[in-house]
């Protein structure tokens, strides 16, 4: 069994004295607390964690880092979920993602034999001919695409999302982010140190560990960082990205906070590369930091005789960590000139023995590492494969080069280069608020990073003062730090650059090949690096391979875009808690008690009908309005007030029709078009004095309308006043031939014609409150829309109540009013018009006074006017009409073609017949033929267009003194 | 087991046809250049070629082929438009669409699933059946269905939408489609130039040449080229190109931001669509969720990410399927979207002669790809306006006769 | 998230603003149709430092913005007097 627990290491994340239960593919198995899924199951023995997503090959740890996409697992509550960095929780229940039956014997492992028949792109090249076939074959590709299973019964977990301010965040918390905390910290900022482990230190707990003068340094600034109350350190929490003006979500354990920070640090460090090579994806092979992680913070030791690939000083100090820890390391195979000779004879004189020109060839072993053949390699990479040996061993460490965790820098306008020495990318240019710090900018040595991080900070000092910045003293190291060329074919390929998504070498080449030859192209055909782990292990390799393709620099061959998330976040930790604010007018709950059917209108919900059944409470309610009195909530109105000497200049050059001329006291009915001409909204403005005017607007656009006149306001000149009292003041409408006998009790005026007139406004006392009552004729009959502050309202809206109940008074939704104004023949901007419709088309040329030297709208309708080729008409049905009526949006058809849709239809009670509105073609508009509606079921339904208005031509029943409607 | 893949796994890669030749010096004169190598251009590129002989054609692209909106977009095909002019030619193009994984043969994973578009309420219910009745009218299969046949089709939906904005009904599109966005740019390409067309990468052209009121030549950062036509196929670049030749346009450029989710085992068969939420998600065939909402708040000529964008996304997909809560985002990206006043894209003929606009693509531009390519290619060859794109010329608004697409205000993917 | 600097109550987040769109003067009397559709429809589309309306919702003030529309950055904030203009009246 090559994994087993290690001796207790000084600074591992476990708790060795209490055990965890888990299951693992119905197995019971144990971990310690701080044990992540991984590292138990790798300290149980498990070695095989996962297949890979096309070929279902054997897979295992790797990098213990959040990069093991290889080893995902499910359990009953998450899927995809990370088993090197997801802590086992007493009683969970793991399993494997995208195996059929059991990891061991998944029943598509032999998926890998046929892989020479899968080449890279091989979807765009077959199963498309012929066409008919092509859904069978996608049905096929489809069962096996995705990882793991999503549960239908999952419910959203959704958490508070916080807001962090700080002045500097510092990003990583290794030793350069460690100084660059204290550092920013002493110089009296506000700091926040972020890092996705638990615990802080970085790599000074697994790659520095024993080494004495770093242990030193470690405990001393964690200590102090710890200590230091201008520091506020945040474990476990990832940076996602970096947005505009350094906007940057942190994913916590308790759920995202969202950081502003002045300055941000980027300690974020670099991530280990993968060499590659025959078998280079087989359980056991791993990346040499990965191991020492394992080892260092789980107190697993993952071989028991490993060989060490080594390019650099990182990849000896490892093998002489495993070592110590009781690893025999058979060998340690290094190329390129990161390992020198004095390196090189310190191990051997430790006993291990060290191939220095060579390479790791392949690996073998089925489903875990049995041995691997090395071979000497030249300067360029060339492997010389016959003359290899092989050696027998279970596991692999590979150290061969590193790239930056650069993804931060780059979101925030940062540019990198190839450094040659270092064979990594380097940050080249970065925002003066926005700096590497460590390893990510090249500074290798613990002196380095150290020297870096205090510049770094030195000089986002300096920027966020607003003073001079010095110039960057470079710390970057000198000596390599990896391969350039850490890559090995195979006659038998299976060398994988990316094992997200099984790309090996050949098939980067073959991509090539075909022409997909700049390193976008490439990424899209191969599908390089478009894995769960962004080609984190995958981008610069492949990079590596185009550039020698193509014969070219790194530099000149480019880099992907590295693109939010670090880290893939879920969905409910992006969603934060549900906030869906709605808007109540003041009698909402009077609505609720009374059984009304609410509709959405924007934000608001309206009743829109009383009772149980649709039908008959609407027909009820018109009946009622129509012959006693009805009661309708109309607190969803925008109400805008208009003060200030310009404040006529203001709705003249705002609005179609003339306002400035509306006597004290008098309402006139308000249009509003755009730049073009297009209806936007409509309303009433009434005069309550030469320099103040109230203006209603349409429910869903008051706010627009009232950003309309504010800025016009502005834009012109004037000097007015507009505000925006749609919250402040509820408004309702009694109507009805009965509303002045109801009313009348409660207000403390004469209702009269002569005293308030049709199309009259005034400020009066309503049930002894302030309100303003409004002769409005929407629904054709004598009504009063009263205006006046929630509290009042709700008063006003009971004493009606009691005052209507002798006359039968109910209240009316919105259907019933839509069936009314209807009859009335008055449009509903937004239903009868669309998003071009011009009053012209709506039928409303006596609205645009053209007269008016300007108004917003105008030149464009003094062009417009007469040139419509459509027009709103109006229509009935015949009183016999049967069967289901047309709907509204059902199609006028003329001659076999569309000429126009119904905007409007109900059946008017009062007319005793089917009554509507449409936007027809002008041509049938202006002839007298019979209009063709096609209803369901493509029945053709016959109207005819009228000219006069459906209810009331002359308004009779609006007049208060009318006899008849006011009996 | 596929002949092609039978083949070339026994035969080695080494046979297999390059896509694209190896690109060379650029001519001192070409019949017609294209500016932008995407799917557009390339579309063009290849029916001018095909269909009307053409084939001394340079497509110059600033990028990569396909790098711009072409590969930004979420891949959804559809006609259900609402006017008759906008169903007549995007169902030109799904029937185009339908075969030309066969014509170019590249498999573009061209796959029928189903489109819905969710409303909300009885305003949004009426704009439905408006387009039903408009597609049906022209042969589209378009239908105005209830809650519960969302339902049977989209596992999981919560029909209440967490009681804020319930499910009234959808517009259901049948032949609703997603299809590989890239691989349509890479298919097109390869026929162009299989005709002998010259694609030219990382060429960005800086200025255009007219004399005497019409176009003689672009010049490039690779140096200046003659031509007789030039055809703007740009998308969110258009404002840059039209300022070289001083033409006024109406077009904006708005960002346009999607997302994608780690793969999951395909739960998802069609597209959801909902205005109200302002979400669109569909399920690729590699088992990502593809997401995307409303362009961006305000006008930017800029491809960077927002985080209020996945924040708000994620919101209201999960009122909407709740169980894709724990489902994660792995990637999000922006495109440049060339928008309209009336949601139509501007087409053919412009007032500078040999100058050819293929623009305003807003949010809908990779479902027009194959007729863009064939209508503007015909248009090119005759001089005048395809009759399928007549209504959406270049003077429209000159003249006040704007396309009526905008009356269904919703997300328009 | 963007911030923008409120002339009035200082940084605050893009949420809190609507975009109004470029500054644009109407043409006033009589004008051709093609000045008018000029002005209704077209647009400085392509990428230039623009003056724009923003709205501030907390404080419901509008504000004209220099901005550049291709590297985002805010560069002035312009006095409205500065984009007024009369409207002629009855």
């Amino acid at each position: 069994m090559p994994f087993r627990r290690s001796e207790a290491g000084p600074r591992e994340w476990i708790d060795r004295s209490r055990t965890l239960s888990f299951t693992f593919e119905g197995r019971p198995c144990t971990a310690h607390p701080g044990d992540t899924i991984t590292s138990a199951l790798l300290a149980s023995g498990v070695s095989l964690l996962g297949r890979s997503f096309k070929y279902h090959r054997p897979r295992g740890a790797v990098s213990l880092a959040n990069h093991d996409v290889n080893a995902l697992f499910a359990t009953d509550a998450d899927t995809n979920v990370r088993g090197d960095v997801t802590p086992v929780t007493d009683g969970m229940v793991a399993d494997p993602v995208n195996v059929r039956g059991s990891l061991e014997k998944d029943a598509d492992r032999h998926m890998d034999r046929f892989g020479r028949f899968l080449p890279v792109g091989f979807y765009y090249k077959a199963f498309h001919r012929p066409r008919a076939l092509f859904p069978f074959w996608e049905r096929i590709i489809r069962r096996r695409a995705g990882l793991g299973r999503v549960d239908t019964a999952w419910t959203p977990r959704r958490r508070a999302k916080r807001y962090g301010y700080c002045d500097v965040l510092v990003i990583g918390a290794g030793p350069a982010g460690l100084r660059a905390a204290l550092d920013a910290a002493d110089a009296g900022f506000d700091v926040l140190l972020a890092d996705e482990n638990p615990r802080i230190g970085g790599s000074l707990d697994y790659q520095w560990l024993g080494d004495a003068i770093a242990d030193t340094q470690r405990d001393d600034l964690v200590a102090r960082v710890l200590g230091h109350p201008g520091v506020t350190v945040q474990t476990s929490t990832v940076a996602l990205g970096s947005y505009t003006d350094h906007w940057i979500p942190l994913a916590a354990p308790e759920g995202i906070i969202k950081v502003r920070a002045r300055g941000v640090v980027l300690a974020t460090g670099v991530l280990e590369q993968p060499a590659v090579f025959h078998n280079n994806d087989l359980p056991g092979v791993m990346l040499a930091s990965g191991a020492q992680r394992l080892l260092h913070r789980f107190g697993v030791l993952p071989f028991e005789r490993a060989v060490v690939q080594a390019a650099n000083g990182e990849g000896l100090v490892a093998a002489e960590q495993m070592a110590a820890a009781g690893v025999t390391v058979a060998a340690v195979v290094a190329h390129g000139p990161g390992v020198t000779e004095a390196d090189a004879r310190r191990l051997t004189d430790a006993g291990i023995p060290v191939y220095r020109g060579w390479t790791v060839y392949a690996a073998h072993g089925s489903d875990a590492v049995s041995g691997v053949t090395i071979a000497p390699v030249d300067e360029a990479g060339n492997c010389d494969a016959d003359s290899g040996e092989t050696i027998h061993c279970d596991g692999v460490l590979m150290s061969v080069g590193w790239a930056p965790a650069g993804h931060l820098l780059y979101q925030s306008g940062g540019t990198f280069r190839y450094d040659d020495t270092l064979a990594m990318p380097v940050p080249a240019d970065w925002p003066s608020t926005v700096v590497p710090a460590g390893r990510v900018n090249g500074a290798f040595t613990l002196g380095q990073q150290l020297a870096d991080a205090g510049d770094a900070v030195r000089r986002l000092t300096a920027a966020l003062r607003g003073e001079p910045v010095p110039p960057v003293v470079p710390q970057r190291d000198t000596v390599p730090h990896g391969s350039q060329w850490p890559i090995v074919p195979h006659p038998k390929d299976r060398n994988f650059v990316d094992f997200d998504e099984d790309l090996q070498l050949k098939d980067l080449e073959q991509a090539a090949r075909e022409g997909f030859d700049n390193i976008e192209l490439l990424k899209r055909f191969s599908t390089v690096g478009m894995g769960p782990s962004q080609g984190k292990h995958a981008n610069l390799n492949a990079i590596r391979i185009l550039a020698r393709l193509r014969d070219q620099g790194i530099d000149a061959t480019g880099t992907t875009t590295a693109r939010p998330m670090y880290y893939p976040v879920r969905l409910e930790d992006l969603a934060g808690r549900r906030m869906r604010p709605e808007r109540e007018t003041p009698m909402q709950d009077w609505h609720r008690e009374r059984g009304a059917t609410f509709m959405e209108a924007g934000e608001w919900r309206r009743p829109a009908y009383y009772g149980a059944d649709a039908a008959s409470a609407i027909a009820d309610e018109v009946a009622m309005v129509r012959n006693g009195v009805g009661l309708i909530d109309v607190s969803t109105l925008g109400k805008l007030e208009v003060f200030g000497p310009d404040a006529a200049t203001l709705l003249d050059g705002a609005y179609t029709m003339r306002k400035g001329n509306i006597r004290l006291g008098l309402t006139r009915y308000a249009l509003m078009v755009d730049d073009a001409g297009i209806i936007v909204d409509d309303g009433v403005a009434g005069r309550l004095a030469d320099d103040h005017f109230y203006l209603s607007a349409t429910s869903g656009h008051a706010e627009a309308t009232y950003q309309t006149l504010t800025r016009k306001a502005l834009e012109w000149g004037l000097d007015v006043h507009v505000v925006n009292r749609t919250g402040q003041l509820g408004a309702l409408n009694v109507v009805g031939p009965m509303s002045r006998r109801v009313l009348e009790p409660l207000v403390d005026m004469d209702l009269s014609e002569a005293s308030l007139p049709r199309l009259g406004i005034c400020d009066t006392r309503v049930c002894g409150h302030w309100a303003r009552l409004v002769r409005v004729g929407f629904v054709g009959e004598l009504g009063y829309e009263i205006h006046a502050t929630p509290a009042a309202l709700t008063t006003i809206w009971h004493a009606l109540l009691d005052a209507g109940a002798a006359h039968g008074i109910r209240p009316f939704g919105v259907e019933a009013q839509r069936v009314l104004r209807l009859e009335k023949g008055h449009i509903i901007v937004g239903q009868d018009t669309d998003g071009l419709t011009n009053p012209f088309e709506a039928a409303m040329p006596w609205a645009v006074h053209l007269k008016k030297p300007f108004f917003i709208g105008r030149p464009a309708l003094a062009h417009l006017k007469g040139q419509e080729q459509r027009r709103l008409v109006r229509f009935v049905l015949p009183p016999d009409h049967a069967g289901p009526l047309p709907r509204e949006c059902h199609l006028v058809i003329r001659n076999g073609d569309i000429a126009g849709r119904v905007t409007s239809i109900a059946r008017s009670p009062t007319r005793g017949q089917p009554i509507g509105l449409a936007m027809v073609d002008r041509a049938l508009a202006d002839s007298d033929e019979p209009l063709t509606i096609r209803a369901d079921d493509d029945v053709l339904v016959r109207g005819e267009m009228i000219a006069e208005t459906f209810y009331d031509p002359d308004g009779v029943r609006q007049d208060a003194d009318n006899p008849e409607a006011t009996p | 087991m596929p002949l092609r893949l039978l083949k070339q796994g026994l035969l080695g890669g080494e046979r297999e046809p390059r896509f694209f030749p190896e690109q060379g010096e650029l001519r001192d004169r070409y019949d017609v250049v294209i500016i932008g190598g995407g799917g557009h251009g390339l579309a063009c590129a290849h029916y001018l070629a095909k269909e009307h002989g053409i084939t001394n054609v340079a497509v110059l692209e600033q990028g990569y082929l396909g790098g711009g909106n072409t590969g930004r977009n979420t891949t959804i095909i559809r006609s259900n438009y609402l006017t008759p002019e906008g169903v007549r030619f995007y169902d030109a193009s799904l029937q185009l669409f339908k075969g030309l994984s066969e014509e170019l043969d590249i498999n573009l994973f061209y796959s029928t699933r189903g489109h819905y578009t969710l409303a909300h309420s009885d305003e949004a219910l009426r704009t439905m059946r408006w387009r039903a009745e408009v597609n049906r009218h022209h042969g589209v299969d378009s239908r105005v269905v209830g809650p519960e046949a969302v339902a049977a089709d989209v596992p999981g939906i919560d029909l209440e939408c967490g009681g804020n904005h319930p499910v009234m009904g959808a517009l259901y599109h049948a032949p609703g489609a997603v299809a590989r966005h890239d691989a349509v740019a890479w298919g097109y390409g390869r026929a162009a130039a299989s005709r002998g067309v010259e694609i030219h990468q990382q060429t960005r052209v800086t200025g255009i040449r007219t004399a005497g009121g019409r176009v003689t030549g672009v010049n490039t950062d690779r140096g200046a080229v003659d031509c007789d036509a030039v055809v703007s196929m740009v998308a969110g670049s258009t404002p840059r190109i039209t300022a070289m030749v001083d033409l006024p346009t109406p077009i904006e450029i708005y960002p346009l931001q999607a997302c994608v989710t780690e793969p999951v085992k395909p739960f998802l068969d069609t597209i959801v669509v909902s205005g109200s939420l302002h979400v669109y998600v569909s399920q690729s065939s590699r088992g990502e969720l593809v997401m995307g909402a409303a362009v961006d708040p305000y006008s930017l000529h800029s491809t960077r990410s927002s985080f209020e964008f996945v924040e708000g996304l994620a919101d209201r997909l999960i009122d909407l399927l709740p169980f894709t809560a724990r489902l994660r985002v792995n990637r999000q990206w922006a495109g440049m979207s060339d928008l309209t006043p009336d949601f139509a894209p501007i087409m053919g003929t412009t007032p500078l002669d040999g100058f050819y606009l293929d623009a305003g693509w807003g949010t809908w531009g990779f479902k027009a790809t194959p007729i863009s390519g064939q209508t503007m290619a015909a248009t090119v060859a005759a001089g005048r306006n395809h009759e399928l794109i007549e209504p959406f010329r270049f003077d429209r608004f000159a003249d006040f006769q704007l396309v009526g697409e905008k009356g269904a205000a919703s997300v328009g993917h | 998230m963007k911030v923008i600097d409120c002339p009035v109550i200082g940084t605050r987040p893009l949420s809190e603003f609507v975009y109004g769109g470029e500054v644009r003067r109407p043409p006033m009397d009589a004008a051709e149709l093609s000045a008018v559709a000029d002005h209704a429809f077209n647009r400085s589309g392509a990428p230039t430092l623009l003056r724009e309306w923003w709205f501030h919702r907390p404080t419901s003030r509008w504000f004209v913005l220099e901005r550049d529309t291709l590297s985002d950055r805010i560069e002035r904030v312009v006095p409205p007097e500065e984009v007024a203009y009369a409207i002629p009246t009855l």
